[in-house]
């Protein structure tokens, strides 16, 4: 008999699993302990063998997720039990492996970058302090997705928000960042009091911390966890309203931690959701028209509030807010045709949302470190200030062509073929039989084309503006091309947009067959088959250059002010948005007479009103601070008031005892 | 146990008189009358302990009456008067969040409602009515006392109306809760060397707390120096 054997073998890999888990966790834990061991005499030796650590604990953990993917293991491991109920314990099966994967790779390549990158800081403290975090952001990011318990959950997620808040932090003396961290710490900590409404409602209701025992609760309880989760995975996923940390703190922070932040962080919120709503839950239909459409207002608002940012890495985190927006609206449509029983519409959705997780994470993590190159080398941010830098870092700009195509979704990259499954979905919808639905329906597809629209439009400027043309600044001009481990990193992700996009097909059949998808890989050979013509037409055809000055109507020599800019090239579809941009003209003038005739001086301002931040966020943030003031001043009083305090107090509960006993 | 009877209807009689004297305290201007009020009070509260004494026969109520006479009936009073002498006003007309009207209204609305809400726990707590009646007035009297505290400026009254709280914790421990005749004692000594030390610091006691805050930090700093 060889079924026996057969069990054995499973059991063996499970112990190869494990070890690599437990082995990869503790190589994680000893990189963030390792650079601080000499605490007061930072050493460069001991920070680079935490990152070489860290890589291999990262490596270790992917390889284990990889083992339980291909052979469909289900493990339970558990760290550390506080009580029976309260443990640290984990679950490596398919689903949380998968989301272990991103993280792991992501890592893996956002390691490799910062071996260069992080040595490009002056202080040897701080480089000390980033590569400690960074390796315990990493830790606990992998832990939370591992995690089969609500509180292990809550626990590593706590961990993960906090060392990316201190991540976030690094330059601490710019206001700027600091702005960014106030808006990261109140936001994050709100999402975290959701999720511990729901989960502490969970409990309640099941009387178990246990994720996967969550399923059996009232339908009522479950509507309401759904928007407590909703809400807490909703702010740290970004979603608009919740988006507006995200901005803030990916373009403060250092170009690895923002690489890590928009291209994991944010996908531990998409694992919440897709683990509560298909993995436990029976979801109501409402559920997924409220994600559909906070999922289609996310991501068509983040794509036009990226297209008018000329800060290089604001623009990117808008990009994720719509990306995620993508996603939400892929889990969305999952739920709506799981409902009606659509079957092959439904895996489309999921598949297509959990594809483009896996996308999102690959092509942002890639342009996040080529951003954090090109930032490096130009010493700012603001894309008005590049230009030509693809002749001056070609590595660089061809990663990012790569990675703003993937973005843009244009074929045969990833982002395309995962795109292409939800509006496959969204195109067979037609069977689902509701008018009222369709219409809805309709018009989220119709909403999730202009978004790719715009995408693909707001990486054709930036690429443009950051890359081609001549220089706009000193700086761009004297760029030099990134060191070699910073092209690496970014290449290898890359290089796995493209992989993943030829190869989108083969892959998904190999997990689920028969899905109605295109195979991309002949386009994929028509288009390498074209470059390849092209360049030998060009190679073959090329005449001898006469380089000479041109002509310039007379003016001696062309500068970067007389190109076309990122503000000029937005400017038509800024018009077109006028109503979301919301564009205010401020004018002031001061006159010497008290007939206004005689000016002194006068002043004209174009700006664009931050809709969520003044007209949600900060009417709010007034609104407690008016509170905190008054309780501040309830508490700055003298004695007399201190005993009128304990008088009410004393007053209060003689009542009480009289009304409740 | 206390039945009916002429005990039951003296110690009503006392009762009724110590809050009176509640009364005058809250409102009384005079700091030499406050003192003699306190005495009075603290007189009273002596005779409800020899009244209960007679009824029950525990010697620890004797003791207890003749400490609250010697020490609060006449002691403590007395040193307070001494303050008098280095005090440049002897009147106390400055007022914090209550005026002594609306003092006064808002003791009779806590002894309404300490007397309802006692009155829902009544059969639990108390053994009888008396004993009830003793429980609620002594509480009264204890927040009485604290609205002293904070609706008086001067330091001086605030000791009286520390003084009175303490009073009626006494009132409500005679009653109620059968404290320990050392705990008895122990409070005792503490109050007096409360006033004995306020009595030190007489140089201070004139002036509202705040006043006597920044005395003592100028102190603190010439230490400093």
């Amino acid at each position: 008999m060889d079924f026996p054997e057969f069990s054995s073998g499973i059991e063996d890999k499970e112990a190869v699993v494990q070890s690599l888990f437990w082995v990869g966790g503790a190589l994680c834990l000893v990189a963030t302990i390792l650079p601080l061991v000499l605490l007061f005499r930072p050493s460069r030796l001991l920070r680079q063998a935490a990152l070489w650590v860290l890589l291999a604990g990262t490596g270790a953990i992917s390889a284990a997720a990889i083992l339980v993917i291909s052979r469909s293991l289900d493990l339970h491991l558990t760290l550390l039990s506080i009580t029976p109920q309260l443990a640290l314990s984990f679950r490596l099966d398919k689903l949380s492996c998968f989301f272990v994967v991103i993280i792991g790779a992501v890592s893996f390549c956002a390691v490799i970058y910062s071996i260069t990158y992080i040595a490009h800081y002056k202080s040897e403290r701080s480089k000390q302090f980033l590569t400690s975090g960074l390796a315990f952001f990493i830790l606990a990011m992998l832990l939370v997705v591992a995690s089969s318990t609500t509180f292990g959950f809550l626990f590593f997620w706590e961990l993960m928000s906090l060392s990316s808040f201190f991540l976030v932090m690094f330059d601490l003396d710019k206001p700027e960042t600091q702005k960014a961290g106030i808006f990261y710490f109140a936001m994050t900590q709100m999402g975290t009091i959701f999720l511990l409404a729901s989960f502490l409602l969970l409990y309640r209701f099941t009387g178990s911390f246990d994720i996967s025992a969550a399923g059996n609760i009232p339908q009522w309880g479950k509507g309401l966890v759904f928007v407590s989760l909703f809400i807490g995975f909703g702010t740290k996923a970004g979603i608009i309203p919740f988006h507006k940390w995200l901005p803030y703190a990916h373009s403060a922070s250092p170009s690895n931690v923002s690489a890590l932040m928009s291209g994991v962080m944010l996908k531990v919120p998409i694992y919440g959701l897709v683990r509560f709503i298909i993995d436990v839950f029976r979801p109501d239909l409402w559920w997924g028209i409220v994600l559909l459409f906070f999922g289609s207002i996310t991501a068509l608002l983040g794509i036009i509030y990226a297209f008018k940012e000329h800060d290089l890495k604001k623009m990117l985190a808008y990009c994720s807010i719509e990306n995620l927006g993508v996603i939400v609206v892929g889990l969305g449509l999952y739920v709506i045709f799981d409902f009606y029983g659509l079957r092959v519409q439904a895996d489309l959705c999921i598949y297509g949302a959990l594809f483009h997780t896996l996308n999102h994470a690959l092509f942002k993590s890639s342009l996040f470190m080529t951003a954090g190159s090109v930032v490096q080398a130009t010493g700012t941010r603001d894309i008005e200030q590049m230009g030509g830098l693809i002749k001056r870092m070609p590595g660089t700009g061809a990663i990012f062509l790569v990675g703003a195509c993937a973005i843009a979704a244009l074929p045969p990259l990833n982002g395309f073929a995962s795109e292409i499954m939800i509006f496959q979905a969204y195109l067979t919808s037609f069977s689902l039989g509701r008018p009222i639905l369709e219409i809805l329906l309709m018009a989220g597809l119709a909403a999730l084309a202009l978004t790719s629209t715009l995408a693909a439009a707001c990486f054709a400027k930036a690429f443009g503006i950051i890359f081609l043309a001549r220089p706009r600044s000193g700086a761009a001009s004297a760029a030099k091309e990134a060191p070699f481990a910073q092209l690496l990193a970014p290449g290898i992700l890359a290089a796995l947009c493209v992989g993943f996009g030829v190869f989108s097909y083969q892959l998904i059949s190999n997990v689920k067959s028969g899905m109605p998808l295109p195979d991309i890989l002949p386009i994929g050979i028509i288009v390498l088959v074209l470059t390849g013509v092209t360049f030998l037409l060009l190679l073959l055809t090329r005449s001898p250059v006469r380089k000479t000055e041109t002509w310039g109507c007379g003016i001696p020599s062309q500068t970067g002010k007389m190109e076309y800019s990122g503000d000029g090239f937005s400017e038509p579809i800024v018009t077109v948005f006028k109503p979301v941009f919301r564009t205010r003209k401020l004018s002031t003038r001061e006159f010497y007479d008290k007939y206004n005739s005689i000016p002194r001086s006068s002043s004209g301002e174009i700006g664009t009103l931050k809709f969520f931040e003044e007209r949600l966020y900060m009417p709010i943030a007034r609104f407690f601070m008016k509170i905190a003031g008054a309780v501040s001043n309830l508490h700055n009083v003298d004695m007399d008031a201190l005993i009128l305090y304990s008088f009410i107090a004393v007053v209060l509960v003689i009542l009480g005892v009289g009304w409740w006993l | 146990m206390m039945n009916t009877g002429i005990t039951g209807d003296l110690i009503e009689v006392l009762f009724v008189l110590i809050l009176g004297t509640a009364a005058f305290v809250i409102t009384q201007r005079a700091l030499r009358s406050l003192f003699t009020l306190y005495a009075i009070q603290s007189v009273i509260l002596a005779a409800i302990a020899v009244v209960l004494f007679a009824e029950h026969r525990t010697v620890s109520l004797l003791f207890i009456a003749l400490l609250t006479l010697v020490i609060k009936g006449f002691v403590i009073p007395a040193f307070l008067r001494r303050t008098l002498v280095v005090l440049p006003t002897k009147r106390d007309i400055e007022f914090s969040y209550l005026t002594p009207a609306s003092s006064i209204l808002l003791s009779a609305v806590l002894l309404f409602i300490v007397y309802t809400s006692f009155s829902n726990v009544a059969e639990v707590l108390f053994s009888d009515r008396l004993f009830f009646l003793g429980g609620v007035i002594g509480v009264s009297l204890a927040l009485m006392g604290m609205m002293v505290i904070f609706s008086r400026k001067k330091v001086v009254s605030k000791i009286v109306g520390y003084l009175t709280m303490e009073n009626g914790v006494l009132l409500f421990g005679l009653f109620i809760a059968e404290m320990p005749f050392i705990i008895e004692v122990l409070i005792v000594i503490d109050l007096f060397m409360l006033i004995v030390l306020s009595t030190i610091m007489a140089f201070g006691i004139d002036s509202s707390i705040e006043a006597f805050h920044k005395k003592l930090t100028q102190l603190g700093m010439r230490f400093e120096d």
